[in-house]
């Protein structure tokens, strides 16, 4: 069947707009204003894709994008419904899951051999042998499944868009039309929130398109905001609604929901119910009356209400022959129509589509056989409850709607429409503008007159309509009935399952993966819980709908990822260095210059001459306050009461299992000022950790994060004086400016706070400036030390050149379990301070005595021990390397290694192992350079 | 962790601007029992109900504050700077169900 019927009011396609789209190679004609699937349909494609498991043809069913049965690759996108997906010039559009091609797939087969298949398939086969798994899921994989993730980059811009309003809807069917034209225009700010790409909701099929086109004008003039092609995928806590659509991730946060979710029309079940050809209603009105084309010559429609009816009057009026078999044993013939009543259908013949059907009473073996190309399910269908359980929203079975609806509702939730129950146009639009006015109200925004009208709405609202009638759960013939579309799931599977005590939904789902597919269980909610009911022998009123959970429609993790962004911190010299070719690592957030020249060369300039590196990095905070002494003497273990004024003192943080959490200087600027410096990487967690200490305590300081503000350079080096002297006018000679001091001067003009110490083991200069000066400082440093060969250096020499020095680096030495005893610093530990962070942990420390102990090492230079290289004793792993490098100035490889504390002794002897290398090393507790310290102090 | 906390400072900003500081403890200083040190540091009440904690305004003022939170509902009665905690109210804090 191709080709489409003559134009009619009302429908989607622009005829004057013809365009082409690429399927699998071939021309496929289409006008704007089709979808993939409307297109493929009116050309004649009648197979859309193979079924997940068993590779059976399937065709278009919902045309809502409900099912799982036209998922194709989309310009390289897999699992792009097609029903829905908007034709554009060229797309190009492939079926997927088949091989070789969908139309004769050679895993068909599988058909046949479906016992090997059988429920719980996944957990049985694979428990045992262990080795059968890689063997089988390679093959599984590839046979199950859904497209082709794309090898490409994607780098779509994606936003997340937050919104804020009184009154969201969720769901713009004729109810959520209703109800966001009566909040806007009483006043609220509104959104709305339509999955598709039109509002209208189930209205879009029908022939009489005069309400839907009423509502939509309404609710366009209300000034609500519409958003369409915008899928509501989850309510969080806030509540927040999340959904999908407009190139992003879209956060609502409203006053009052209105879920106007609608329900999805759900199929029957009987043998050979997934064969193309079988459609629910939605499909046949919206490709008859919306794209004009007919998707069978000769229909069976099987229904129970009128929602059959009209299906059958489409089909009827656009020339197909058409039967109706109404459930209801009371129906009659009308509307000329040929009605089959108290009947149902037994089974379904065909192979690449439906040819018959067998008609007969429920329950009965055989029936009449009536050939056909077509058969429509039409007015079965699951209230969307799903984002509405998502509020918290109590659901209870209602027995004249044969579903779950919702019975308690939070405050400020509403629901409308068929979700809540109706199954009547106008008692769905009349509870709508009730909920619009309502939530209006709520928000202060109550129109003149609104009582009356509530009055009058609230009358309409309760109006029903006809108890349902659902076919039977399961019927007598042959063949596969299938509950699951998506994980190609039959009746018998799941009997099978409730046999072997999977009876209750949660666990039925999670064996057997009923519900578990690209469909989150939209289209076999209904078959699957009551055929579970079924199966444990109970009623359907009893069954309990699985846990509602994000994402009820499917959701590209793009979207949620949002744009790919990296961001970076420069310090303010970041330029300079570029332009002087240094190498950047990343250091935390940070781009920082790992080497300029060779990191030899450096380490070579800065023992011998002189060197500078950019330091500004380095976390810096301002304590300040009549009790800033209290502050630190509680933050450390060190005292700094008696800190001189102009004087720093190295020190380090512990928490209160005694664990370092970080060191660096403390200097004492003022009576009670202190500018205290900590690891880069740390800063912002310090930064957390100290305000949250100063919090508790109460204390009166005033710490802040000065990092940003400040600039820094560490200049040092034998010859570091002399090129200080050429920067200032200050006396820097070694009397002035002594060891562990800190002074405040020009620097290059510039105020300077100059810190004489030095991680690096040199006479050397710590200068923090204001950061706007970076690049002048920068460039004065480098001029003034020209002539004494200063060179900068990066992260990899002042690594070397710190190892070398033995000074540890929290967080590469220590990990978080390390005590200052353990890594040397039991100096610093004032345990006759009443009170500080670690103190009480410190004392069963220091009574246990540590265990483990952080030691330099050497070793010969013929290989370098990677950090995490083992310690090893009578091949036994007794410790760890934390650091190692190359050291000209020792003539070795030196480190820093955990070992058994009883090896804590000069020149013991211990073995280190990587892979298949090793060497013997031994410790050395002293730094390998300059052990006294007599350079430093110069 | 979309719902909204209302910094004493800054009034209600979504929680993704805040950081957790858990719930508030009892530090065990000097001359506290082993037990209760490891209490202090690796025991918690982890209340299904109303809890006391910690909450920093990371991406705002960065404020620490405490709040009183139901943790299973994420409802949030009050927040208040430490030190200014208001007279306990008629409503004791209750476990949920
Ligand atoms: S036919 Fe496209 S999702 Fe059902
Ligand atoms: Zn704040």
């Amino acid at each position: 069947m191709s080709g489409r019927l003559p134009a009619r009011p009302g429908e989607a396609i622009d005829r004057g707009r013809p365009l082409t789209i690429d399927f699998e190679g071939r021309r496929a004609p289409a006008f704007e204003g089709d979808t993939v699937g409307s297109a493929l349909a009116a050309a004649g494609v009648t197979i859309t894709g193979r079924s997940f498991k068993y590779h059976r043809p399937r065709g278009l069913m919902c045309m809502t994008g409900a099912c799982p049965n036209c998922l194709m690759q989309i310009d390289g996108i897999p699992n792009v419904r097609s029903c829905t997906e908007p034709v554009r010039e060229g797309m190009r559009v492939e079926r997927q899951n088949a091989w070789p091609s969908v139309d004769r797939d050679v895993h068909g087969v599988l058909d046949s051999f479906s016992f090997m298949m059988p429920p719980g398939f996944y957990y049985k086969v694979f428990q045992r042998p262990r080795w059968a798994w890689s063997k089988v899921e390679p093959i599984i994989r590839k046979q199950a499944g859904l497209g082709k993730v794309p090898r490409t980059e994607d780098h779509e811009p994606r936003e997340v868009v937050n919104l804020h309003a009184d009154v969201a809807v969720i769901g713009g069917g004729l109810a959520g039309l209703a109800a966001a034209a009566e909040a806007a225009a009483a006043g609220a700010s509104t959104v709305l929130l339509e999955q598709r790409r039109e509002a209208g909701g189930r209205a879009l099929g029908s022939a009489d398109d005069v309400d839907r086109a009423r509502l939509v004008a309404e609710a366009e003039a209300s000034g609500a905001r519409i958003l369409l092609g915008t899928a509501a995928f989850g309510v969080f806590d806030g509540p927040v609604v999340a959904a999908v659509g407009g190139g992003g991730l879209q956060r609502i946060r409203a006053r009052h929901l209105v879920f106007a979710t609608g329900a999805v029309e759900q199929p029957a079940v009987f043998p050979n119910n997934d064969l193309p050809g079988v459609m629910l209603s939605s499909a046949v009105e919206l490709l008859v009356n919306r794209f004009r084309v007919l998707p069978g010559r000769r229909a069976v429609v099987l229904t129970s209400n009128q929602d059959g009816y009209r299906a059958a009057r489409t089909l009827r009026d656009a020339g197909a022959d058409v039967f109706v078999v109404d459930l209801r044993a009371g129906a009659g013939s009308a509307d000329g129509l040929r009605v089959i009543p108290g009947s149902t259908i037994l089974s379904a013949k065909g192979r690449r589509g439906v040819t018959a059907v067998s008609v007969g009473a429920p329950g009965s073996a055989t029936g009449q056989s009536i050939p056909c190309d077509l058969v429509v399910l039409a007015g079965f269908s699951a209230p969307s409850t799903n984002l509405l359980a998502m509020t918290g929203a109590k659901l209870g079975f209602d027995d004249d709607a044969q579903a779950f609806l919702p019975v308690e509702l939070p405050p400020d939730v509403h629901a409308v429409g068929a979700v809540a129950g109706a199954r009547t146009v106008q008692g769905a639009i009349a509870q709508g503008r009730l909920a619009g006015l309502e939530a209006a109200a709520a928000v202060g925004q109550e129109p003149p007159g609104a009582a009356g009208r509530m009055e009058v709405l609230r009358a309409q609202a309760a109006e029903r309509g006809d108890p349902v009638v659902l076919p039977p759960e399961v019927a007598t013939g042959e063949g596969k009935q299938f509950a699951c579309l998506c994980m190609d799931v039959t009746s018998k599977e799941l009997k099978a399952a409730a046999a072997e005590g999977f009876d209750s939904m949660e666990l039925l789902k999670r064996y057997t993966t009923v519900s578990m597919g690209p469909c989150q269980g939209k289209a076999c909610m209904l078959s699957a819980q009551r055929l579970c009911a079924r199966a444990a022998g109970s009623s359907f009123a009893e069954t309990r709908p699985t846990t509602a959970r994000p994402p009820w429609t499917p959701v590209e993790l793009g979207a949620l990822a949002g744009w790919r962004r990296t961001p970076r911190k420069e310090t303010t010299i970041h330029d300079l260095h570029a332009d002087s070719g240094a190498t950047f690592m990343w250091a935390g957030d940070w781009r920082r210059p790992h080497h300029f020249a060779t990191p030899e060369q450096e380490v070579e300039a800065v023992r011998h001459r002189v060197g500078v590196i950019d330091v500004s990095t380095l976390g810096k905070f301002r304590v300040k306050g009549p009790e800033a002494v209290e502050l630190l003497e509680r933050l450390y273990p060190n005292r700094f009461g008696d800190l001189a004024v102009g004087r720093v003192r190295y020190g380090a943080m512990l928490n209160d299992e005694g664990v370092i959490l970080d060191d660096g200087a403390v200097c004492r600027v003022g009576d009670d000022e202190f500018f205290v410096t900590v690891t880069t990487g740390n800063t912002a967690a310090l930064e957390r950790w100290i305000t949250w200490w100063l919090a508790d305590w109460r204390l009166d300081v005033r710490v802040l994060n000065v990092t940003g503000a400040f600039a820094a350079l560490n200049l040092a080096g034998p010859d570091s004086r002399k090129v200080m002297s050429v920067l200032t006018d200050a006396d820097v000679s070694s009397e002035a400016v002594k060891y562990m001091s800190a002074s405040s001067f020009e620097v290059a003009g510039v105020p300077s706070l100059v810190l004489r110490i030095g991680f690096v083991g040199e006479l050397g200069y710590e200068i923090h400036f204001p950061s706007m000066y970076g690049e002048h400082v920068w460039r004065a440093v480098m001029e003034a030390g020209r002539p004494f060969g200063i060179v900068p250096f990066g992260l990899e020499a002042q690594r070397v050149l710190r190892l070398e020095k033995q000074h540890i680096l929290v967080g590469q030495d220590t990990d978080a379990e390390s005590d200052p005893f353990e890594v040397g610093l039991g100096w610093m530990v004032k345990a006759d301070k009443p009170d500080f962070l670690g103190r009480r942990a410190l004392e069963d420390l220091a009574e246990a005595g540590p265990k483990e102990r952080l030691v330099g090492f050497t070793c010969d230079p013929s290989w370098l021990p990677p950090e995490g290289a083992s310690v090893v004793h009578e091949g036994v792993w007794v410790g760890r390397v934390t650091s190692a490098r190359r050291s000209a100035a020792a003539r070795s490889v030196v480190g820093l290694a955990w070992v058994p504390a009883g090896w804590a002794e000069d020149d013991t002897e211990i073995e280190i192992q990587f892979g298949g290398a090793h060497a013997k090393a031994k410790v050395a507790l002293k730094p390998f350079y300059d052990p006294e310290g007599a350079r430093l102090r110069s | 962790m979309t719902f909204l906390i209302t910094c004493p400072n800054c009034g209600p900003r979504e929680a993704l601007e805040f950081s957790y500081g858990g719930e508030i403890t009892r530090r065990a200083g000097p001359g506290s029992s082993s037990a209760e040190l490891t209490g202090y540091l690796f025991f918690r009440e982890n209340a299904n109900g109303w809890q006391t904690e910690w909450w920093l305004h990371r991406d705002g003022c960065r404020m620490w504050f405490l709040a009183e939170r139901h943790t299973f509902t994420n409802e949030i009665r009050r927040t208040y700077p430490p030190g200014s905690e208001p007279p306990v109210d008629a409503q004791a804090p209750e476990g949920a169900a």
